[in-house]
């Protein structure tokens, strides 16, 4: 059983009986693996389609999730139950639980990085003052505005009021895990939340593999949130001012936001700023000024020192590239899609209106970027299998795009890997209108190919 | 990806029921058991296959039987039913599975649980109905269905599984419009089977309301039971698991009575 990954949270979703014999048939050694390397931030097991377990069918999975912990820092525990499925987890793991428990998966996405829904309204409610508090500050750090209900008659009272809260969290359980620097996605910025002391270590809680694809996928603006951070030392200063001038090779910018100089030397804030990091007192004065947004680049992504084009090896592997996509489109809407045409130029784009885009990215031993560009009714189209339904719901038919082009990456990493080239690859990202694709990919010599699929035209383009 | 014409087609290929079997229904039909188990006993690997499967500890017979006519009495005309649509499926069943990791063995293993463990529920539930004891026996049927369908396309239906978290079945359903339990349904009919074995079928999808409390209600218990059996480690490891979507919902309010007809069997 493989997790499903969205967001950058990845779930397991067991169903049926879940004893100690059917766990360990449900995850093989390649699955924990797979999930290891998943990237994911955080790593669910939904119990929705349980109807029993016990000790030993959970304790297959919190060995699993443990690991997997352990080698990426992720967020892990286990989601969607009822209280008597809650109060009987608590029961088994007493001490031990140093996993998390979310009620809900909505619930467990507030506490996720990357996650690009904020300003959420929360209220929390625990028996336990510390785990209210510990969901509190996790809910802060990442954007949202947590009421914690101090008792449960104050939290029956208020969450009878339903409509002031987006979400109303019980039932839950933070576990006690080392933290890494989280990250999440606002729009096209990318939040860093830095806390308490910044030093050597901070170089090793970075993800520094995430950052990098971050810029190659497009990412043109990273702010620091520095609210929590007590002090800042040499070693953590000269890592912010290599990270300051990477991101000025792809014509990035980075913010600290609510940074303090009590305990920093003021000379730090100085040094960075000649390394071109820029400093805010509040997340809100940039997020909330569109202009400044703008200018600082969060809205578009202009495609700075990588202007690599192709190169001989990412040409040679083409057509699967090509099949990979060809293929694609078969499973999903059996109608055949054919090459029209495939030619060595910048991305050329004609009629922009009433398109949608997405792109995925791979690295390892290729690197490259694959670009796709629908009308949107064939978006919708193709999309078809994985929406299920008939909707004009842009939001979802993104989404759909978004997995479309998963298949696609997941695809060419097969069929790379049968010749024994390996890659991974990044997070796919979609684009509502093609002009912020154009940002992305403009200058880059690629290779643009016409497919057509039922008289109709879409857009292929390869670069790295 | 699957086509109408090819599911037709499948269907159309499917054959129908041996003629010494499809006699030995309609006697069982009329009441005629002795007469049945005579005209049964020239089908010779059919048989075999009964000997092999009533003498399973699944069907819970004290000392071990191989008199053909002795089994059919010792059975009861609705599980003898029961049994020949079983060993009817067996005839139908892969030599080599695709998207299962199933063999002849397990799927044989497979039958003999759910059948064996339908019949315990249906004397619980006081159930004598011989169509409904026979209804069972087309859920494995389910099985060879999808296996067949997916063959040409294994790895594209397991990457688009990976991507998102659908059932196979629910795949089906979006690309080609039909789902494994109405291809069930067409296969009661081809096998001239009683209407309401259709119905408890689609029922035990747990997705589609039966109109008929009754059915829905053999519904709910047959769709537990599929879960109980593909929650056994040889049949997550089969893929079983993820063949349809359990609706955890639909089965809640039977889940201890369940329990305890199943635990009965067990102990």
């Amino acid at each position: 059983m493989r997790a499903i990954i969205k967001n950058g949270i990845g779930v397991f979703h067991p169903q049926g009986f879940l004893d100690g014999d059917a766990a360990e048939s449900m995850l093989s050694i390649d699955d924990i693996k797979a999930t290891e390397n998943s990237e994911a931030s955080m790593i669910l097991v939904s119990l929705k389609k349980v109807i029993f377990f016990n000790k030993n069918g959970l304790e297959t999975f919190v060995r699993m999730l443990k690991k997997v912990h352990k080698s990426n820092n992720a967020i892990v525990g286990f989601c969607d139950y009822d209280i008597k499925k809650f109060n009987s987890i608590i029961n088994f793991f007493q001490n031990e639980l140093s996993f998390s428990l979310f009620k809900t998966y909505e619930i467990a996405s507030l506490f996720a990085q990357n996650y690009d829904k904020q300003n959420k309204n929360v209220l929390v409610y625990s028996d336990d003052k510390s785990q209210r508090a510990a969901m509190a500050i996790e809910l802060h750090n990442n954007g949202h505005n947590p009421i914690i209900a101090q008792s449960k008659a104050e939290f029956k009272e208020k969450s009878a009021k339903k409509d002031t809260y987006d979400m109303i969290i019980e039932d839950s359980y933070i576990g006690q895990m080392d933290s890494n620097i989280s990250s999440r996605v606002t729009g096209n910025a990318i939040i860093y939340t830095l806390s308490s002391y910044l030093d050597a270590d901070t170089t090793n809680k970075f993800n520094i593999a995430y950052h990098t694809n971050s810029l190659k996928i497009g990412f043109r603006l990273f702010i620091f949130e520095c609210y929590t951070v007590k002090s800042m030392n040499i070693h953590a200063l000269n890592f912010f001012s290599k990270i300051a001038t990477y991101a000025a090779e792809y014509n990035a910018t980075i913010c600290f936001v609510g940074m303090t100089y009590e305990k920093t030397p003021i000379k730090f804030k100085e040094t960075l700023e000649d390394c071109g990091i820029m400093f805010f007192e509040r997340l809100d004065d940039i997020l909330e000024d569109k202009e400044l947004l703008h200018e600082l680049g969060a809205s578009k992504a202009v495609a700075g020192k990588d202007k690599k084009g192709l190169n001989k090896a990412l040409v040679s592997e083409l057509p699967k590239y090509i099949d990979a996509t060809v293929a694609t489109i078969n499973m999903m809407t059996n109608a055949k899609a054919t090459k029209e045409s495939a030619q060595i130029q910048t991305i050329d784009i004609k009629d922009k209106d009433d398109k949608l885009a997405s792109s995925i990215g791979f690295y390892g031993d290729l690197e490259g970027m694959i670009m796709l560009a629908f009308p949107k009714k064939i978006a919708k189209k193709a999309c078809e299998v994985l929406i299920g339904e008939e909707t004009d719901d842009i939001e979802l038919i993104l989404d759909a795009l978004a997995e479309f082009v998963n298949i696609i990456g997941g695809k060419v990493k097969s069929l790379l890997s049968n010749e024994n080239i390996k890659v991974k690859i990044t997070l796919p990202r979609t684009y509502e209108n093609v002009d912020e694709l154009l940002e992305v990919a403009q200058d880059k010599k690629g290779v643009q190919v016409d497919l057509s699929f039922e008289d109709d035209k879409f857009l292929f383009f390869l670069t790295r | 990806m699957i086509t109408k014409e090819q599911i037709d087609s499948f269907i159309q290929r499917i054959p129908p029921a041996p003629k010494v079997l499809q006699e030995t229904i309609n006697l069982l039909d009329n009441g005629e058991l002795t007469k049945a188990a005579k005209t049964a006993s020239q089908d010779v690997a059919f048989n075999a296959y009964i000997q092999n499967l009533v003498n399973k500890p699944a069907y819970g017979l004290q000392h071990q039987v191989s008199d053909t006519s002795q089994i059919f009495s010792l059975l009861g005309i609705p599980k003898c039913k029961q049994i020949i649509y079983s060993y009817i499926l067996t005839l139908l069943s892969p030599e080599k599975w695709s998207l299962f990791e199933l063999d002849f063995i397990k799927f044989k293993e497979l039958q003999a649980n759910i059948s064996g463990k339908w019949n315990l529920i249906l004397e619980h539930l006081k159930i004598v109905d011989k169509s409904v004891q026979s209804s069972i026996s087309l859920l494995p049927a389910s099985l060879i269905v999808a296996d067949a369908l997916f063959k040409e396309r294994i790895d594209d239906v397991k990457l688009l599984k990976e991507t998102k978290n659908l059932d196979y079945n629910t795949i089906l359903k979006r690309i080609c419009g039909i789902d494994i339990f109405d291809l069930c349904e067409e296969i009661s009919k081809k096998w001239g089977m009683d209407e309401n074995v259709g119905e408890i079928i689609q029922s035990a999808s747990g997705v589609k309301k039966s109109e008929k409390k009754d059915i829905e209600y053999l519904g709910k218990w047959m769709h537990l039971l599929l879960f109980y059996e593909f929650s056994k480690p040889v049949f997550i490891e089969a893929g079983l698991n993820d063949f349809i979507d359990f609706q955890i919902d639909f089965v809640d309010e039977i889940y201890e009575d369940f329990m305890m007809v199943i635990n009965g069997a067990t102990k």
